[in-house]
Parts: structure tokens; C-alpha cells; sequence
């Protein structure tokens, strides 16, 4: 895509990059007086007659893309916008080919700037987690794994006149029914924020297989996030591992900060648990997080003492870069 | 760098594809200066995401004219590995020089082509393949004889656009070169045959076409690492 190209009816408003974006080039664009975000996927490419390739090359092409529109519809055509719980998911409005190439379309979102989540009141956290929960117990109900689940993949919006924030979660793409996710190779996600089945099943670990890789990989990324959101970084792992998942796998305890109240601290260890079967389901994690009482964290806006073998951990990010860059 | 047996172990290898005839002498400069400083700004950027590179390593194939001087036409160095061979790379980089070309087109696709041929990394956990094409002209078609019977012309480029296309590949192919999931193309060429052609048709691409006069700009490195650092 280009800028002042017409793609369906959305005319592309910005020079297309991949800020952000490993695999996808994206764009904003404007259709009806309305903006969107459109997003371009670099693999596959639709062949046409006179594209490069031999005959059996095209056809199987043509199957694949066959195939990448399959998994794309069957998230898609799961969600019903109408669910009580669909509100603060970003969906697709649109996707389509042009060309050699598949777009998707969302709305646009201008998001709130919130550079310290973890300094919101008891209330305003709740309110934050609650929406956010909302939205994964939803992908959950219908067995859809998130797949990359980080706070960059969550947009904070305020209401206009309101203090509160709402979690707009965002990015499908690598999104898969649980228990059926892409090939070892393939598969999308973050170390920083994944689960220990899924660093194992990367490893090619034959141990686990892609039925381990459930929405039980999603509880341990809301986990690490929850615990973010609340205290402001990451659970303490020993600085020998460069991530939480690592840091399981090996055998060692995640160290939930002491400053977060006993319920939610024991909420967060079992979805931490490396057997994701122990994990508790998102439902009871939304029902710790609507009680406003045990999200009181207190001082949380200094830094606690880190032990010194502990990893410097970054501090979240609860707002994006762009705009609603991964937007499925 | 890795830190204990159980992390993830990333292979980032990336080959710069630069036209280095005269016409590309405003833009060289610029082209030598980011290269040199790529591997530390890639670091750190990794680095903001928590994560770091295990292996990294840089080759670049400089293309000129086989029509207009098959002698100089490719220079080229080994993958090298960073940051222990970075002063190879520096003295490759800068002994660089904008000569001769003759006239529009270039021999890009020729170091496409060595580029899919590369001994690219098949271990480690992650890999991540880039090949970044600078130019400002189009490119001579493959499997013309005026070319390829030239003394010096690489045996090992394709005699066609399809089975160049072949090698690198899709899925499901059989005759690729390139590991599907781990390849990019990153194209900072003009919108002219055959770089729109393989925009459109190769997967795993992304186009940038630049405008005559300009050169390499902050955001095409920027674009670089991101397709790597976001990828990973």
C-alpha cells in the first residue's frame, strides 16, 4: 500500500511503516469520514495469473492463502460484537485482498498517555483489570488464545470527563483455537510476557506438543501483566534467565512483590504455576480484580529494594508507541 | 548474549545489497555510515525490549554493471561475525567507492540472487534472515546472454525471475533457499521493474521506494530494525 492509495474504499492517510511490527506494514486510513488502522501482511502473497512462480507453485499458494484466510475468519466470525464482553475488544471491521496482498481493518484508536498504571488509585485499577479480564474471559468462553498478550497490546481509554481508564485489548493475529496453535516456527508471541509451555514448545521440546498450548498460556501473560500493572514491573526471577517463563522452566520461583495485597498475590503464584493445568481460569482472576480493596498496593510509585541478582526488570508500558499498531 | 541454557537463542543474519555505482555517490556515504553504526543501535534496541541477539552477523554484496565492467561488478564479503570481525566489515565498508554503473539498469538482481545463495545460520532457537537492497535503478532481467555469457558472471544465479523466485520460496515450496519464517526483504529501490514486480509477488517484503536524490534516511535504518527486533 501507498500513501493516497484507495484499498477497498479506505484511502491510506499515512506513509505505510512497520514501526512496531515484525510482520505486517501498516497504515492509517480514512473512509466515510472515519479513520482506521489498516495493516498489510507481509506472508502470504496471493498469487495472480501473471505472478512469478510455476503452475504447482500457485497452487499451492493458493492453498495456503485458503488456509490463512480459514484461520483469520474462524477468529473473526467467533467474536459476535454484540457480546456483553466484545466492547473493549479491538476486532476486525474488514479483511479482504487486494491484489497480491490481505489487509485488515480496525477502527482507529486515539488512546489515553499513561506512563505510570501502577500510581492509579485502588478504584481506577480495577476498573482498568476488570475490562481487560472481561475481554480474555470472552476469547476464553469461545477457546481463543490471545497469543500475544503484553501491555503493548493494550490501549487505556478515558472517557471523556472520566478519571477511569478502560483496557482496549488489540492484535489477533497470532491468535489460535487452544489447544491448535501455528507450527514451532511459526508461532507468534513475546518472551518477555509467555508462558513456560510455549518457551518449551519454541525449543521443540517433544515433551510438548501444540495440544499443551491452550488459553492457559494467556493466564500466565496476565499474570506477569496484572502484577505490572499493580506494582509497576515484572515478578523477581534470578538475572541468570532473561525471562519469567526462562526463569519456571529452570525451576525457579517467580517472586510476587510483598507489597500486593495476600489475595491477589495468591491469584497471581497459582497463574504462575508451570503446569498450565494448575492454573486458575480467567473468571477467578476477574473476581479478584473487581474488589478495589485488595488492589491497595500502597508506595508503589518508588521502587522497592531488588535483590542484587535479581534481573533489572523495565517498567510497563501501558501506551502504545503508535496508534493501535497489531490491531487484528 | 545468552544467559543460561534454558533461554531463547536468536541468529539474526542480515546481507546489504548496495549499489555502489556512481549515481549512488550522494547516498553512499550514508548508506557506509549506518551500516557501520547498525549492529549497536540493533542492540539497543533489543536490549529496550529485554531481549538480546546470541549471534549476529553482516555481509554485504556491493553490485555495480556486468554490462559496463564485469571486473567490479560484485565485491563482496563473508558473513562476519559482530562484534568480533566488525573491523573487517568497517574496512570493507568504507574502501567502498560511487564508480561506474554506465547507464540505468544495474545488476541488483545478480546480488539478489548471491544473497539467496548466502550460507545463512540454521541453528540456534530464532533466526532471523534479511536482505536489504539499496539502489536507485531498476535491474537488468536474468538469463539474458549479453550478461550472463560475460567472463566472471556468477554460475550460480538463476537464469529466470521464476526460478529466482522459486528460491526464495513460500511455505509450502520445495525448491527454496531461504527458511520461510525466518527471511525478510527489505527493498529501498525506486518503483521500477523488477522491484515492484517482486513486491508484489514475494512474500515476506517490504517495499520502500525511494525518490531519486535521496538516500538512506534515519527511518530506513529504523525500518531495518525493526524488522528484526519486532520479529524475533
Amino acid at each position: 500500500m501507498k500513501l493516497g492509495q484507495v484499498l477497498r474504499g479506505y484511502r491510506i492517510t499515512t506513509r505505510p511503516c512497520n514501526d512496531g511490527a515484525g510482520k505486517c506494514m501498516w497504515a492509517v486510513a480514512e473512509k466515510d469520514g472515519r479513520e482506521y488502522f489498516v495493516k498489510e501482511f507481509l506472508d502470504p502473497r496471493r498469487p495472480r495469473p501473471d505472478s512469478m512462480g510455476t503452475a504447482e507453485s500457485k497452487h499451492l499458494l493458493l492453498l495456503q492463502c485458503a488456509e490463512f484466510e480459514r484461520r483469520h475468519w474462524s477468529v473473526i466470525n467467533r467474536i459476535d460484537p454484540a457480546d456483553l464482553d466484545a466492547g473493549n475488544l479491538v476486532t476486525a471491521v474488514d479483511f479482504f485482498a487486494d491484489g497480491s496482498r490481505y489487509y485488515k481493518v480496525t477502527r482507529l484508536l486515539r488512546h489515553a498517555e499513561l506512563r505510570h498504571p501502577h500510581r492509579l488509585g485502588p478504584h481506577q485499577k480495577s476498573v482498568l483489570l476488570g475490562t481487560l479480564t472481561d475481554s480474555i474471559r470472552l476469547l476464553h468462553r469461545l477457546d481463543i488464545v490471545h497469543g500475544d498478550l503484553k501491555p503493548e497490546n493494550v490501549l487505556l481509554n478515558q472517557p471523556p470527563g472520566s478519571d477511569l481508564y478502560t483496557a482496549k485489548l488489540i492484535d489477533f493475529d497470532d491468535s489460535y483455537v487452544s489447544g491448535d496453535p501455528p507450527p514451532r516456527d511459526a508461532i507468534g508471541g513475546d518472551t518477555r510476557y509467555a508462558a513456560p509451555e510455549w518457551l518449551r514448545y519454541v525449543r521443540g521440546d517433544s515433551a510438548t506438543g501444540p495440544e499443551r498450548l491452550t488459553t492457559a498460556a494467556d493466564l500466565f501473560a496476565i499474570a506477569l501483566m496484572i502484577h505490572a500493572y499493580l506494582v509497576g514491573e515484572l515478578p523477581g526471577y534470578p538475572a541468570v534467565h532473561a525471562s519469567p517463563a526462562e526463569a519456571v522452566n529452570a525451576g525457579d520461583e517467580l517472586r510476587v512483590d510483598l507489597r500486593l495485597h495476600p489475595h491477589v498475590a495468591d491469584v497471581l503464584r497459582a497463574l504462575l504455576d508451570r503446569d498450565p493445568a494448575r492454573r486458575p481460569p480467567i473468571a477467578d482472576v476477574a473476581g479478584v480484580v473487581s474488589t478495589p480493596a485488595v488492589l491497595a498496593t500502597g508506595h508503589v510509585d518508588r521502587p522497592r529494594v531488588i535483590a542484587t541478582n535479581d534481573v533489572s526488570r523495565s517498567p510497563v508500558r501501558s501506551t502504545r508507541l503508535r496508534i493501535n499498531m497489531g490491531t487484528a | 548474549m545468552n544467559r543460561s541454557n534454558g533461554n531463547l537463542q536468536y541468529a539474526v543474519d542480515i546481507v546489504m545489497c548496495i549499489d555502489a555505482t556512481a549515481s549512488m555517490g550522494p547516498v553512499l556515504d550514508h548508506v557506509k555510515d549506518s551500516a557501520l553504526s547498525f549492529h549497536e543501535r540493533l542492540g539497543a534496541v533489543m536490549g529496550s525490549k529485554g531481549k538480546a541477539i546470541s549471534q549476529l552477523r553482516l555481509k554485504v554484496i556491493a553490485f555495480r554493471d556486468f554490462g559496463d565492467c564485469p571486473d567490479d561488478a560484485i565485491q563482496q564479503t563473508d558473513f562476519l561475525r559482530f562484534p568480533d570481525q566488525a573491523a573487517e566489515f568497517e574496512r570493507f565498508v568504507r574502501g567502498l567507492d560511487a564508480i561506474g554503473g554506465g547507464d540505468d539498469p544495474e545488476s541488483g538482481l545478480e546480488a539478489v540472487a548471491l544473497a539467496v545463495h548466502a550460507p545463512w545460520e540454521r541453528g540456534l532457537d530464532r533466526r532471523r534472515h534479511v536482505i536489504v537492497v539499496f539502489t536507485d535503478a531498476p535491474a537488468h532481467p536474468l538469463g539474458s546472454p549479453a550478461m550472463t555469457k560475460i567472463r566472471g558472471y556468477p554460475q550460480n544465479v538463476p537464469r529466470s525471475m521464476t526460478t529466482l523466485f522459486e528460491q526464495w520460496g513460500f511455505r509450502q515450496s520445495r525448491a527454496a533457499l531461504m527458511e520461510n519464517s525466518a527471511k525478510r526483504l527489505l527493498l529501498f529501490t525506486p518503483e521500477e521493474s523488477p522491484w515492484t514486480e517482486i513486491a508484489d509477488d514475494w512474500n515476506n517484503t517490504l517495499f520502500f521506494p525511494s525518490r531519486a536524490g535521496e538516500g538512506l534516511e534515519e527511518y530506513e535504518m529504523d525500518e531495518i530494525i525493526n524488522t528484526i527486533a519486532h520479529s524475533l
